[in-house]
């Protein structure tokens, strides 16, 4: 109890003092620590480490204890440095230095300390160890260049103990097992060897492990949270929940409302329109990014061939000639942009003068490259024309000129006898040319006045005449040299010796006869007067019985349809009003139909019922031809904007097809009779031929397949072929064109 | 040079009466057509030297061996059988005779030797004789007159003259006619025509008429589908009554007729009248030689019609696929047909019977006519030889501008020709059947 009321008085008293000593003592501790090793450290150590083994001095280290740690080592040094008292003996007994007293020096009268003599003994004998340097701790490499390595206590140099010589050095390393673990020591300079927890710490370094020879990379894991029965039985804090994970933040509220605020008052713009004005570069040979799409392959540059070769075989080498034309030809015009030359070795080879360019002209590649990448579809241009069969199979069919027929101005129209024999063909100077299909040589002529506008002939068998016409009139001609038997029955068709009764309501359209005796070859047996102002009659078609007539004339806007009864000598206006200009119509071949086409509508009316059936609707703007199908059930319709549209009547109202190939307005259209051929002319002076098979089966669709170009005619004015016809009986085709011939074409 | 040196082996083989010893020759391969020929005139020591020309598989060559070898791809090594023939000369233009209309029909058949005789879309039957000129014309027909032909008298009815020509034609006006047409042999009295007989069958235009070679029958043809068959003998009464025309027709004729009413040309009815044809018959011809009794026609309905005349029946029918016939010929020895059809060929029929048909080509070869001509609507008339049917041996262009050619006569080296343009007389080789 006594000695820390003493301890504390001494430290009241040297305050300063001891904390000077204490400071030094420590410095010196730890330079002897280093110094010397592991004498005097062991010895602290011991102290420190095992105060338990004072068994006496319980107290007194429950006291050092209770001093706290701060403490502590100033007490061991105090306890050092006091040494006296009751607890000295106890330390004493403890320590194995010879302990310090303090004594008044006699001369400066201060304080000193005094070690009691040191008995020489046979362990205090230290002559045989070597006498550590005691230069301090100073860098060493002060004294690198130096003999010395430091100045003693006395100020004399300690001088660099004696190296071997390499020699030493070497026969140390045969000699001596631990030469290879030693290191040199600076400070004592010498060679120390390494302990073998040193050594151990190179070999994990070495080894790339963790130098503490204590880690355990492979401890087992303590599973706190994991496992059966341990999940979250241990938060991770015991902290109760605060109160802000629940409660919404005020401020967050007001700096919501704030943008609030800004939006409906306009100062922030919502979905502000994103305009990236820059333009986004990137490398298109690089690699592939997310960005962008994967980057185009980049043009290869040529291989090189042999005649690059720096030695290339001989027939690669130009002649003089030829070095003498590369050389005057225009550089863009060469077939390759270098002369092949011929080293011997390859030391030989000249640097190469042509780098930049061929680097630039690289670089010129790649840049003017295509930078998107076309997608070529594989696609066979053959395969996609359909299936047709060859022209060839489908013979017979106008394929040559065989004919030609003069007339003096255009032949608008011309007719072929039912019998096929015999063709009659109208012009524009008012001359009906009578000839033979097979020879062409004009058997009779008639002049009327004015334009032949239509022409037909009558499609009975029995009887033999034909329709001309002209300017508000029809007129019925019979051709000469007939057989007395039909030339009467025509007769007396034509011109019956007692006229039918006049109809009641007296029509616009007279028919006259002239008187019997007046008859000759030369005038019409009979005339039909048309209303006056109706214009030329453009167009004149049969029903198929010959007894009905139905015109077409261009004059009148009303009333230009007529329907003729020959052997009732009465005409009538089928329509009343038509909506839109009429511009030609048709007797259906089998039933009382009656197809009326106007400028961009064909209407199609049942006559016995007179109602309208359908409307047909090609999408022509301007219809110019028409005809009906043998069969009756399909329809071609011409325009003069080059369309062609083929109607499936009993299909629909719209085209089934619409071919176009001429490449002026279509003209005219015939279905041949018999043969399943259709013909088109057109104002660029060409005929096609169609192959047009209609089946019976309705679910086929028709086979249109065309055969033939027959060109020939002479566009004049703007005009090619104004009218075709077929030949009965025969594949053989009459057409009209505008420079007055009229062809026959045979197959 | 090496092309100098080839040559090739060839053989040569001929029908005509200079033959060469069948042996290989090795001939220069640049040699041509002259060269050969000349060999042939050498190797044979001809007197006066004749052309030659020369068939290689039946084609005439034209260029120098080696050319056709490497042509045809025939080989060096190869032996060439090369048949030689006289030569054709082109031929030549001797006359042209403008006519007003077109000529339907030339005939050069006149037993005088000096005479041609045309036949016009005019209805006028023209005579000519060597000097171009006009030795008469009469209007045989009101309509366009399609054949003629000359009928061979029979020398035991009518007294030899020399003067005298029996000539019958065909019309449009759906009859025929027989005219005797008188040339007297002095100048003073004017030549003289007299329709004897007027052919009444047909419903529609005539088309063809023969007559057969002793001159005592007819044939004609028609667009009726019908061949009529008539004897040339003159009836002395109308055999076909008129039609019952009616009234206002009789007014009008008595009206024409006027005062001639004397000298009416009697009606004939035909003999027999052959029905088989589906569409229109354009020609018929009667067989020639031990064939007299037969007939051949052609007609629009692709056929070829052979017809037993005695009986009346068609014994054969030779169908072929859309070629309406327009004309036909028989060979000389008469078992082979050449018919011209509308699309611009020219088939050979072998129109031997059935039965006694054997293979054609070896009857073609050693025909004695293998030559024949045909005129065409592109005013060419060309001259063919059987054996070298690729191309024409030679051809003249009788009008320019493309004027149809619509009859040729062939007689006695001449080769008459008429057509749009009028009539031409061209000198030619030799018919080898006169």
């Amino acid at each position: 109890m006594t000695a820390p009321t003493r301890s504390s008085k001494k430290r009241k008293q040297d305050d300063e003092d001891e904390a000077l000593v204490a400071s030094n003592n420590i410095n010196i501790e730890m330079q002897s620590d280093e110094e010397e090793g592991e004498e005097i450290e062991s010895d602290d150590g011991g102290v420190d480490e095992f105060p338990e083994i004072d068994a006496g001095s319980d107290e007194d280290s429950e006291e050092d204890w209770g001093n706290g740690s701060d403490e502590e080592e100033s007490d061991d040094e105090e306890d050092g440095a006091n040494g006296e008292g009751s607890d000295d003996n106890s330390q004493e007994d403890l320590h194995i230095f010879p302990t310090a007293k303090t004594i008044v020096s006699d001369i400066t009268g201060q304080e000193k300390r005094v070690y009691p003599e040191i008995e020489p003994e046979y362990d205090s004998d230290s002559s045989t160890e070597d006498t550590p340097n005691r230069v301090g701790d100073i860098p060493m490499h002060w004294y690198d260049d130096l003999p010395h390595v430091g100045y003693d206590m006395d100020g004399q140099r300690v001088l660099k103990p004696a190296r071997g010589d390499e020699l030493d050095r070497f026969l140390n390393t045969v000699e001596d097992p631990t030469s290879w673990t030693s290191a040199f020591d600076k400070k004592a300079q010498a060679d120390k060897p390494l302990t073998a927890e040193e050594l151990d710490i190179i070999r994990r370094l070495y080894a790339n492990e963790n130098p503490d020879a204590n880690y355990d990379p492979y401890e087992p894991l303590t599973e706190w949270f994991t496992g059966k029965g341990k999940e979250e039985i241990m938060p991770l804090t015991a902290a109760p929940e605060p109160k802000r994970r629940w409660v919404p933040s005020k401020w967050e509220h007001k700096k919501v409302m704030k943008i609030v605020r800004a939006i409906r008052q306009g100062r922030i713009l919502p979905n502000k329109t994103k305009t990236t004005s820059q333009p986004q570069f990137y490398a298109i040979w690089n690699d592939s990014s997310v960005s962008h799409a994967p980057p185009l392959p980049a043009p290869k540059p040529p291989l090189p061939t042999n005649s690059e070769s720096y030695n290339p075989p001989e027939e690669y080498l130009p002649s003089e000639e030829e070095k003498q034309q590369w050389k005057e030809m225009d550089p863009e015009d060469r077939e390759r942009d270098y002369l092949p030359q011929k080293y011997s070795a390859l030391r030989l080879v000249p640097g190469y003068d042509r780098f930049i360019k061929d680097r630039f002209n690289r670089q010129l590649d790649l840049y003017m490259a295509p930078r998107v990448q076309r997608v070529k579809l594989n696609i066979d241009p053959n395969s996609l024309i359909p299936k047709l069969p060859s022209p060839a199979s489908l013979k017979p069919f106008p394929n040559y000129k065989s004919l030609r027929v003069i007339h003096q101005s255009m032949a608008r129209c011309v007719s072929v006898s039912p019998d096929g024999a015999w063709v009659v063909s109208g012009d524009e100077s008012g001359f009906v040319g009578l000839w033979e299909v097979n020879v062409g040589r004009e058997v009779k002529k008639w002049k009327f006045n004015g334009k032949i506008g239509s022409i037909e002939w009558c499609p009975r068998t029995d009887v033999t005449y034909f329709v001309v016409g002209t300017e508000d009139m029809l007129h019925f001609l019979i051709p000469p040299n007939l057989p007395p038997s039909v030339l009467q029955l025509t007769q007396s068709i034509l011109a019956p010796s007692t006229l039918p009764p006049a109809p009641e309501i007296p029509s616009p359209v007279k028919w006259s006869t002239p008187s019997s005796d007046s008859w000759t070859d030369e005038t019409a047996i009979l005339t039909v007067h048309l209303p006056p102002s109706s214009g030329l009659t453009t167009q004149l078609t049969w029903h198929r019985r010959g007894d009905y007539l139905a015109s077409v004339s261009i004059g009148a806007s009303q009333g230009a349809v007529w329907i003729h009864q020959v052997s009732r000598r009465h005409s009538q206006a089928p329509f009343r009003k038509v909506r839109g200009k009429v511009q030609l119509v048709l007797f259906h071949p089998m039933k009382p139909y009656f197809f009326v086409a106007t400028q961009q509508y064909v209407r199609m009316y049942n006559l016995s019922e007179q109602k309208l059936l359908k409307t047909l609707q090609p999408g022509i703007k301007w219809i110019s031809s028409m005809d009906v199908h043998p069969s009756g059930d399909h329809l071609i319709v011409g325009g003069y904007d080059r369309k062609l549209c083929w109607f499936d009547l009993e299909l629909s109202d719209k085209p089934y097809k619409v071919l176009r190939y001429h490449t002026r307005a279509i003209r005219s259209l015939h279905f041949h009779p018999t043969y399943p051929l259709f013909a088109s002319s057109s104002d660029d002076g060409v005929i096609q031929i169609f192959h047009a098979r209609v089946y019976n089966d309705l679910m086929t669709d028709p086979l249109i397949v065309p055969l033939k170009i027959l060109r020939g005619h002479e566009i004049t004015k703007g005009l090619g072929v104004l009218q075709i016809k077929w030949c009965n009986r025969r594949p053989w085709l009459i057409s009209g064109g505008a420079d007055g011939t009229v062809n026959v074409w045979c197959s | 040079m090496a092309s100098s040196t080839a040559s090739c082996s060839v053989i040569f083989t001929t029908q005509t009466p200079y033959p060469l010893p069948t042996q290989k020759y090795m001939i220069p391969s640049i040699w041509k057509r002259f060269h050969l020929s000349q060999l042939i005139n050498k190797a044979l020591a001809l007197t006066k030297p004749i052309p030659f020309d020369f068939l290689v598989k039946g084609e005439l060559l034209r260029t120098s061996l080696g050319e056709w070898c490497a042509e045809n791809g025939v080989g060096e090594e190869e032996t060439l059988e090369l048949e030689y023939i006289e030569s054709v000369m082109p031929p030549q233009k001797m006359s042209d005779i403008p006519h007003e209309d077109w000529v339907s029909s030339v005939s050069c058949q006149l037993k005088s030797l000096s005479h041609f005789i045309t036949a016009s879309y005019d209805g006028t039957v023209r005579l000519f004789d060597y000097s171009q000129k006009l030795v008469f014309n009469t209007s045989a027909h009101a309509a366009p007159i399609t054949s003629l032909c000359m009928i061979p008298e029979p020398q035991s009815t009518i007294e030899i003259d020399e003067s005298s020509h029996l000539i019958a034609t065909s019309s449009h006006d759906l009859t025929a006619q027989i005219t005797r047409i008188s040339l007297p042999s002095d100048a003073t009295s004017k030549p003289q025509s007299e329709p004897l007989a007027r052919l009444h069958l047909h419903t529609a235009p005539v088309s063809s008429i023969a007559s057969n070679s002793s001159g005592n029958h007819l044939l004609t043809s028609s667009w009726d589908t019908l061949i009529g068959l008539w004897d040339t003998t003159v009836p002395t009464t109308d055999e076909v009554a008129e039609l019952p025309i009616n009234e206002r027709e009789r007014k009008k004729r008595r009206k024409l007729n006027g005062g001639t009413g004397g000298s009416v040309v009697k009606r004939k009815a035909p003999t027999m009248v052959l029905k088989s044809h589906t569409a229109r018959v354009s020609r018929v011809v009667f067989g020639i030689s031990d064939n007299e009794d037969k007939a051949y026609s052609c007609g629009f309905d692709s056929t070829v019609r052979i017809w037993d005349i005695e009986n009346g029946v068609c014994t054969r029918t030779i169908t072929s696929s859309e070629k309406p016939f327009l004309d036909i010929a028989l060979n000389s020895d008469g078992h082979t047909a050449l018919a011209a059809s509308t699309d611009r060929t020219v088939t050979l029929y072998d129109v031997r019977e059935a039965t006694s048909s054997t293979t054609s080509s070896g009857s073609l070869l050693h025909s004695t006519t293998p030559s024949f001509f045909t005129g065409a609507y592109d005013g060419v008339v060309r001259l063919w030889d059987l054996r070298s049917m690729k191309s024409a041996i030679t051809s003249f262009k009788a009008w320019s501008d493309m004027k149809k050619v619509l009859s040729i006569d062939w007689k006695r080296g001449m080769v008459g020709v008429g057509g749009e343009g009028g009539f031409e007389v061209w000198k030619a080789v030799e018919d080898i059947r006169s």
